[in-house]
């Protein structure tokens, strides 16, 4: 059972990676949080009080009140959660925000295709990868599209 | 130098065999010989021609030398001509009338030639010398009314001074310029008329200083910018500066012209390219938001369709409605997100705004609350809301853009209620030339760190149905009306007030 801190607005969105999450026969359970402003006092508590601490923190770029960025930002402040891999799951970047968040501490950019199978091979593979340890970073501040190093390593 | 041309001796003598020997005698000086063989003869040649040495018998018929002498004496062209007298008598009494007559000297027969010659030799070189000075002098008279021409068809003001500034000389366009006579201005100091004008350097006079910049004053005290430039000669010794002054008003003030009309045209540039730049920047964090805002739910429909399409017999016909809610949930949103941005297009089109204002009219704010607050009849129904304002001013605007901004205001008050029934209060105040509208509400409150935040596009604090782009029209609305728009916390803490303003007379 993997425990996955989810920042992410869109139920369609935490539907299709839970879906995903099954066909890769992972076993989840999933704290989501819809705005960022929740999901800044929630990572900030991880570990404090009995609050868990999870095994992957993926968040959406774009949230009511804020960015993924300001949740990176705050996670960095919880030693708890140092060690956690965390990932940005978004539709896109701008230019720029790849590396910002790489620096704030983001193992990876997964981007959201459109299309069902596309959906379910990138962000499954991904967050596989992640789950066993794979360090995703690297060279992905080069290539923010980066799809290529998760589908390898499927 | 002048060429040593030949010159003319005139020899007078009634004996022809005394002239012809005289000439034999003076030949080899291979100058222009004249013989006269009276002294009518003399006298007539001396009309015609100048002579360097006249060589006079004494004793002639009719006229003698004496005579003849004081007679080419008396005339004016001939008063200077040197007279040789030739005589055989020695006598005092003679020698003395004859000096009288201004004889240069006395030859006593018979001639000795090499004494004759010799003698004679003596004023042909002194006419020769002469002819040269005169030559010289002529040369330096042109050269003097070269210069003094070329110095007064001068445009500028040209002074001469000494090296300490005394003046010798200046032209006519000095008397001009500065509206001295000239004769007043000789001998007195040219810092009289350029008061910073420094006297050339001793250890280099010669050194040409640049055009310089000074200012120049006038005989009635009024002064004028000067371009000046200086050259420094020397003349018998002494240092001389030329001194060559222009009056620079007309420059000046084309300088000064030109200088504003560049200023100004790299202000508006600048100007010009700030808002480009700004508009530039806003345009492409608008594509930005807006191509994200638009892909999620293009992304979601696309997802979920393929999913639905795929789904076996195995998949329960929960999860297929629950998949056909968000396709259409989604196709909804983008019909809405698609009408907020053209809404936001429309009324932030700078172009459109420029266009528009010539149609502005006076605006009853008054009549604005009450058409939004019919518009949004339901809304307050539903709500128990209560909308109230004191008498508003009419401002200069589209009614349209104010029904917008009042209705997207008002709207958000009633949507973000706390437990209490909301209250939506409107008030407006004039300060420094602008109304600033008030709209309260008594609502959530909105956290201060999102003040600036929630007026960017697609920007929501929670994942209530908007679509984040109100408060992005609320601001694209006042600043066309060259206004601003902020908000603050209410005083008691709950609910927030947000404030605008518009000019009360626009530009």
């Amino acid at each position: 059972m993997v425990r996955i801190f989810l920042a992410e607005d869109n139920a369609a969105d935490v539907w299709l990676i839970e879906e995903a999450l099954r066909r890769k026969s992972i076993r989840f359970e999933i704290d989501n949080y819809t705005t960022a402003a929740e999901a800044i006092e929630a990572v900030t508590r991880c570990g404090l009080e009995n609050a868990p601490v999870p095994d992957l923190i993926l968040l959406d770029y774009n949230l009511p009140s804020g960015h993924g960025a300001d949740i990176l930002a705050a996670a960095a402040q919880n030693p708890y959660v140092a060690r956690v891999p965390k990932a940005i799951v978004t539709s896109f970047l701008q230019p720029g925000e790849t590396n910002h968040v790489i620096e704030l501490g983001a193992a990876c950019v997964i981007t959201k295709p459109a299309g069902l199978e596309e959906f379910m091979r990138e962000v499954g593979g991904r967050i596989e990868a992640l789950l066993r340890g794979a360090v995703c970073g690297g060279s992905e501040a080069e290539r923010p599209e980066g799809s290529e190093q998760g589908r390898k390593r499927l | 130098m002048a060429s040593p041309g030949r010159v003319k001796l005139l020899l007078v003598d009634d004996d022809q065999d005394n002239l012809l020997a005289l000439e034999a005698v003076l030949e080899p000086l291979h100058q222009e010989l004249m013989l006269a063989q009276s002294g009518a003869d003399a006298l007539r040649l001396c009309l015609d021609h100048k002579f360097a040495v006249i060589l006079l018998d004494v004793r002639m018929p009719d006229m003698d030398g004496f005579e003849t002498a004081e007679l080419i004496r008396s005339r004016k062209q001939s008063r200077h001509t040197p007279i040789l007298f030739l005589t055989a008598y020695r006598s005092d009494e003679q020698l003395f009338r004859g000096y009288d007559l201004g004889a240069v000297d006395f030859l006593f027969k018979p001639i000795v030639p090499e004494v004759l010659q010799s003698k004679v030799s003596v004023f042909v070189e002194l006419s020769r010398n002469e002819q040269l000075l005169q030559r010289q002098a002529e040369d330096l008279t042109r050269a003097e009314q070269r210069f003094r021409a070329v110095l007064e068809a001068a445009p500028d003001a040209m002074v001469i001074t000494n090296r300490e500034g005394v003046i010798e000389l200046a032209n006519s366009s000095t008397d001009a310029l500065f509206g001295y006579s000239r004769e007043n201005l000789i001998g007195r100091n040219i810092r009289l008329l350029i008061p910073d004008w420094e006297p050339l350097p001793t250890a280099n006079p010669s050194a040409r200083t640049g055009e310089m910049r000074l200012v120049g004053v006038r005989g009635d005290g009024s002064s004028f910018p000067a371009r000046i430039t200086r050259s420094p000669f020397q003349a018998s010794g002494s240092w001389l500066v030329t001194t060559a002054i222009r009056d620079a008003t007309d420059q000046v003030q084309a300088e000064a012209r030109i200088h504003r009309i560049n200023a100004e045209l790299e202000r508006r540039v600048a100007e010009r390219t700030a808002a480009l730049s700004y508009s530039n920047d806003a345009l492409r964090q608008f594509a930005w938001a807006a191509s994200h805002d638009l892909q999620e739910p293009i992304r979601t429909v696309l997802s979920y369709s393929q999913w639905l399409a795929a789904a076996g017999p195995e998949t329960p016909g929960e999860s297929r409605e629950r998949m056909l809610h968000i396709i259409q949930d989604h196709a909804g949103r983008l019909y809405q997100l698609l009408g907020a941005l053209r809404q936001y297009v429309q009324v932030s089109e700078s172009g459109a705004a420029e266009s528009a204002k010539a149609n502005w009219t006076p605006v009853d704010c008054n009549a604005v609350l009450r058409q939004v607050t019919a518009n949004l009849q339901g809304l307050i129904e539903e709500t128990g809301s209560k909308v109230e304002w004191d008498e508003l001013p009419a401002v200069q605007g589209l009614e349209v853009l104010f029904v917008q901004l009042f209705q997207n205001l008002i709207a958000n008050g009633i949507k973000y209620h706390s437990s209490a029934p909301p209250v939506i209060r409107v008030h407006a105040e004039m300060s420094d030339g602008n109304w600033i509208f008030s709209v309260e509400d008594n609502g959530v409150g909105i956290d201060p760190k999102y003040f600036d935040y929630i007026f960017g596009v697609f920007r929501r604090l929670n994942r209530a149905g908007g679509t984040g782009m109100g408060l992005a029209i609320c601001r694209a609305v006042v600043e066309r009306m060259s206004g601003r728009i902020w908000l603050h916390s209410s005083a008691c803490g709950k609910g927030s007030i947000f404030r605008f303003s518009v000019p009360a007379r626009p530009q």
